[in-house]
């Protein structure tokens, strides 16, 4: 991802009140978590499975620290059934920040990433997580807020699926 | 050892700390025994120790019990790296371990029933206060100790397999109401404000 991407969208997220972020590393916007980490009003905690990710997110989040959570779309097929039982059932607002591989816009795609990638967006349907998709900077600080925003107000997580631009 | 006689042993000895619980058996009985406002029991498998760790970062002044089994911890190990890498000093873990899946009527033996030590799991993923207990006076000297002290406890509790939760009546709070008064037990006692009606 393109530098001056990458500290626009770790800005928009400081910026619509993101305190906390657990994450799993993947390739697409690796180059936020450094950024992450630079940046103090970040807590930032690395995981080893992306359902840690949401269960650690959930605990921040009740805790009063609206909480992140980043990893790649994978990430929500492994997490599933904690987006379900802790962000939905429990209603837990945290926000997803998703690196859309596998995408028809995802410019690393391939035979390995398209099939969780045509999956990703039934998947977030069957589970009734909000969802938008960012293809380039267009508004991002606007569509980050408008996503935190969201995930306040239904006390559910909310995901920003991350493609085109940001996967070069 | 029963996982009864623990926890009455511990509900004495809860007043302002944060107590995440799991599912099942340990949910009703704790509920029952010690109906807490700080209580989270997140009625799931494989997600109290996660939910309590974050808890434990983010509010690093409050002392976070975790109340996992050995079904639950199983499901869910990767946690354990995670935990001694961040060794929160403000986290007492529990693992009520009676060896078998209860919940299934069956019994069916957990990985613990036979070659797996989870405090040697805990010890070798970096939380090196991780003890097993196997008798209620070792119980009550471990848990005491992890209650007073600053730092990260990780205790494996050999219990018997038991059924007395099933006479005990099941919460009627939904998960939602259960969340809310938590979050507001903590807004009470945190002075500061949790959910935000806006970002």
């Amino acid at each position: 991802m393109d530098a001056e991407l990458a500290k626009r969208l770790v800005t928009g997220l400081r910026e619509a009140g993101i305190g906390f972020v657990s994450y799993l590393p993947e390739t697409r916007l690796s180059e936020i978590v450094p950024l992450l980490r630079a940046d103090s009003s970040f807590m930032v905690v690395p995981v080893a499975n992306e359902s840690e990710a949401v269960s650690i997110s959930a605990g921040a989040s009740l805790g009063g620290r609206p909480a992140a959570v980043y990893f790649e779309g994978s990430g929500v097929y492994v997490s599933a059934y904690n987006l379900l039982v802790l962000g939905k059932r429990l209603g837990v607002p945290m926000l997803l920040i998703v690196a859309y591989y596998g995408s028809i816009l995802d410019k690393r795609n391939s035979h390995i990433y398209a099939a969780p990638g045509i999956h990703l967006i039934p998947l977030l349907q069957s589970l009734e997580i909000q969802h938008v998709v960012l293809e380039d900077g267009a508004r991002l600080e606007d569509k980050m807020k408008g996503a935190v925003k969201m995930m306040h107000a239904i006390k559910q997580p909310v995901a920003l699926l991350f493609t085109g631009e940001f996967t070069v | 050892m029963k996982r009864s006689d623990c926890y009455e042993f511990l509900a004495p000895r809860v007043t302002d700390q944060l107590v995440v619980g799991s599912l099942s058996g340990q949910r009703v009985e704790w509920a029952h025994v010690c109906p807490h406002e700080g209580n989270l029991l997140v009625a799931s498998m494989g997600a109290a120790l996660g939910v309590a760790v974050g808890l434990s970062l983010v509010l690093p002044h409050r002392k976070v019990i975790a109340l996992e089994s050995d079904g639950s911890l199983l499901l869910s190990l990767y946690n354990l790296p995670t935990l001694g890498n961040l060794n929160p000093p403000n986290l007492t873990v529990f693992v009520f371990d009676n060896e078998v899946y209860s919940g299934t009527r069956i019994s069916e033996p957990s990985a613990t029933s036979g070659n797996t030590d989870l405090a040697a799991v805990a010890r070798a993923c970096g939380i090196s206060r991780a003890v097993t207990v196997r008798d209620l006076e070792s119980f009550k000297r471990e848990a005491t100790e992890a209650l007073e002290q600053r730092t990260l406890s990780f205790i494996v509790c050999k219990i018997e397999q038991t059924t007395g939760h099933r006479q005990i009546p099941r919460p009627t709070e939904d998960l939602w109401e259960h969340k809310y008064r938590f979050v507001r037990y903590l807004e009470k006692t945190e002075g500061k404000q949790i959910f935000l009606g806006r970002g």
